[in-house]
């Protein structure tokens, strides 16, 4: 457990994002970018299509192309009483699921070890809590596309922050590819293609990797505070990790890219290519060792996406940042504004 | 099919394709998998244009994508290329609803992680007999241009992404002289496919350069079941079979084109009637 809740303020509730910059009347691309200058411990304040402005030939943009799923499932108990479940780690025929209610709030719901849930007609049995993450229920399917389930019966996954539903589209990235992510790879979200064609035109590269992401929360302050860490399913090919290795400066665009290709590197920081499942968790005691820069969304200091950007950034430097992105208005989570760590 | 339809005239005579991708065609080497290794989705793939394209495909060793609404319909066709020995994802949906639209191309992706050719072919005229523009209902137009326009950019939008990641991609858009004349009665599919050929040149613009191919086809007067519920006293022995379109859109898939706009007699060195 990290104890940053006694060292920034709560997050002014005004400064959650709930909706997205094009519903604001902005681009994507136009979303504030606060840079955090690790050299010179200094704050600048830019916008996101600015981007290239810090930004050299050679560098290598990594972008995860993870695709969100609908992935708030509505299931119904035998007694009637609607849930929805959250697939937070998805194996063949079974599930690590959030049990929640089917609106807001979406607090946890108990379910019973051994008791059947549907899914439309397909029965879901339940087979006890995991047990270093309890409020996970591990959930075995039917023999069924998992995936089809989730399109059919899901919706994005939302938080009280977010009053209204809104499309998926709303939370994909102008690059998602594959689908797998139970929640959106935000980082990228303010790329445009239109950016991102200006930024290869000026020399700097393009790679992807994917990284399907589980749930960040767990819908319990108390529990989501100790920071309790699962797997997720990473791919790095063999061509990311030639063009990362071969790369004057590496920029990962979010944690989940972070995790991804930390997971597959070296000691020595080389990239190897990898499909598998990570445990890996970046701290200040396990730093990066093939990423020189960072882009990120900003998220409130209780979560453990701070625990990872205190690898990055020293302690006073990233207050001083926090301060002065709450002191501009800058906004939070999936929907809200940028930061670049250099 | 005749390899030597493979062969455009009006391609030779210089649209642009070099003669690498000229001899890649040339009758020797027809079925000799110009497809293998690109996944292809189809939307409409059930019957008529759609159909065709989707056999000539997996004639040429392409992994396919198919939709359609009708699901014996689509599944009776899938199998039909399975025993080309491709591999087929057959996914019933209306291009028309987002829903369906994004389990279409989340299936797709999950399936083959990549979309190397989309075909935008699903299509309707509404209903028939095809009324005057003065008499159509207002909610009939609106889905005509929802299938037929609509559809097309969202699809394209959610696949051209990864096409532009790896620098490579063709999205071809079925068009049709409708596009550019005004028959009577053809109102709201008239209008939605002159919109789909200026979404086609917009998109081709902003890709250039990209490794990305947008462009729109017409196929001509086809014999289907579309061309016969619209016009019905049109003599079908007038009119080209499907099957003798497609290659056209094979060599589109296979080398590309030069143009945001094709008819597909350019493509072909004749289509039998």
């Amino acid at each position: 457990m990290i104890a940053v809740e006694t060292e920034f303020p709560l997050l002014p509730p005004a400064l959650r994002a709930s909706r997205p910059a094009e519903r604001r009347g902005i681009r994507r691309d136009q979303v504030k970018l606060l840079v955090i200058d690790r050299k010179a411990e200094a704050v600048h304040h830019s916008r996101f299509d600015r981007l290239g402005d810090l930004l050299s030939p050679g560098d290598l943009l990594v972008v995860n192309t993870s695709r969100v799923m609908p992935a708030g499932v509505r299931a119904v108990r035998a007694s009637g009483q609607a849930i929805q479940l959250r697939p937070c780690v998805r194996r063949a025929g079974s599930w690590d699921a959030l049990s929640v209610q089917p609106g807001p709030p979406f607090e946890n719901v108990a379910l019973a070890q051994g008791e059947t849930l549907r899914i439309g007609e397909t029965v879901v049995t339940v087979v006890a809590r995991r047990p270093d993450i309890p409020l996970l229920w591990r959930l075995r399917l039917e023999p069924v596309d998992d995936l089809e389930l989730i399109l059919r019966y899901g919706e994005p996954i939302r938080y009280s922050y977010v009053p209204e539903p809104l499309p998926l589209d709303s939370y994909q990235t102008v690059y998602a590819s594959r689908p797998g992510s139970a929640e959106a790879p935000s980082a990228g979200r303010p790329f445009s293609w239109e950016l991102l064609a200006a930024l290869r035109s000026r020399g700097v590269g393009l790679a992807e990797v994917v990284l399907h992401t589980g749930l960040s929360s767990f819908q319990d302050d108390a529990f989501d505070a100790q920071h309790h860490l699962f797997e997720e399913w990473f791919e790095v090919s063999p061509e990311t990790a030639r063009a990362v290795n071969s790369a004057e400066r590496v920029v990962a665009v979010g944690t989940t890219v972070v995790r991804a290709l930390e997971s597959a590197a070296t000691w020595e920081g080389r990239i190897m290519p990898a499909q598998d499942w990570t445990q890996l968790r970046i701290g200040p005691e396990r730093p990066p060792r093939a990423i020189d820069m960072l882009i990120t969304g900003l998220h409130e200091p209780q979560a453990s996406h701070f625990d990872l950007l205190r690898a990055f950034v020293p302690g006073p430097l990233l207050r001083r940042a926090y301060a002065e992105a709450v002191e501009r208005d800058y906004l939070w989570h999936e929907f809200g504004d940028s930061a670049l760590i250099i | 099919m005749s390899p030597q339809r493979l062969i455009g005239r009006k391609t030779e005579a210089g649209t642009g394709l070099g003669p690498d991708a000229l001899r890649a065609l040339q009758p020797d080497h027809v079925n000799m998998d110009h497809l293998h290794g690109k996944v292809a989705l189809i939307t409409g793939a059930s019957k008529g244009l759609g159909r065709a394209i989707a056999l000539a495909f997996a004639r040429e060793g392409a992994a396919l994508a198919l939709c359609a609404r009708g699901e014996p319909a689509l599944q009776a066709v899938a199998s039909e290329c399975r025993l080309l020995g491709v591999e087929v994802l057959a996914v019933p949906a209306d291009v028309a609803d987002p829903a369906d639209r994004e389990r279409l191309v989340s299936l797709t992706l999950a399936r083959f992680a990549r979309v190397d050719v989309l075909v935008n072919n699903a299509s309707t005229v509404g209903p028939t007999p095809l009324p005057l523009l003065v008499d159509t209902d207002p909610q009939a137009f609106e889905d005509v241009v929802r299938v037929n326009l609509t559809a097309p950019f969202l699809l394209t939008r959610s696949v051209v992404g990864a096409m532009l990641l790896r620098g490579s991609g063709i999205v071809i858009n079925v068009s049709s002289d409708a596009a550019v004349n005004g028959y009577p009665g053809w109102g709201g599919y008239s209008a939605s496919k002159a919109g789909l050929d200026g979404l086609t040149r917009v998109w081709a613009a902003e890709l250039a350069g990209s490794g990305v191919t947008v462009v729109s086809v017409d196929p001509g007067d086809m014999d289907t079941e579309m061309h016969r519920a619209a016009l019905p006293d049109d003599d079908p022995a007038a009119l080209a079979q499907p099957e003798h379109v497609a290659p056209a859109f094979v060599r589109l898939a296979a080398v590309g084109a030069s143009a945001a706009r094709l008819e597909a007699s350019e493509l072909l060195e004749e289509v039998p009637r």
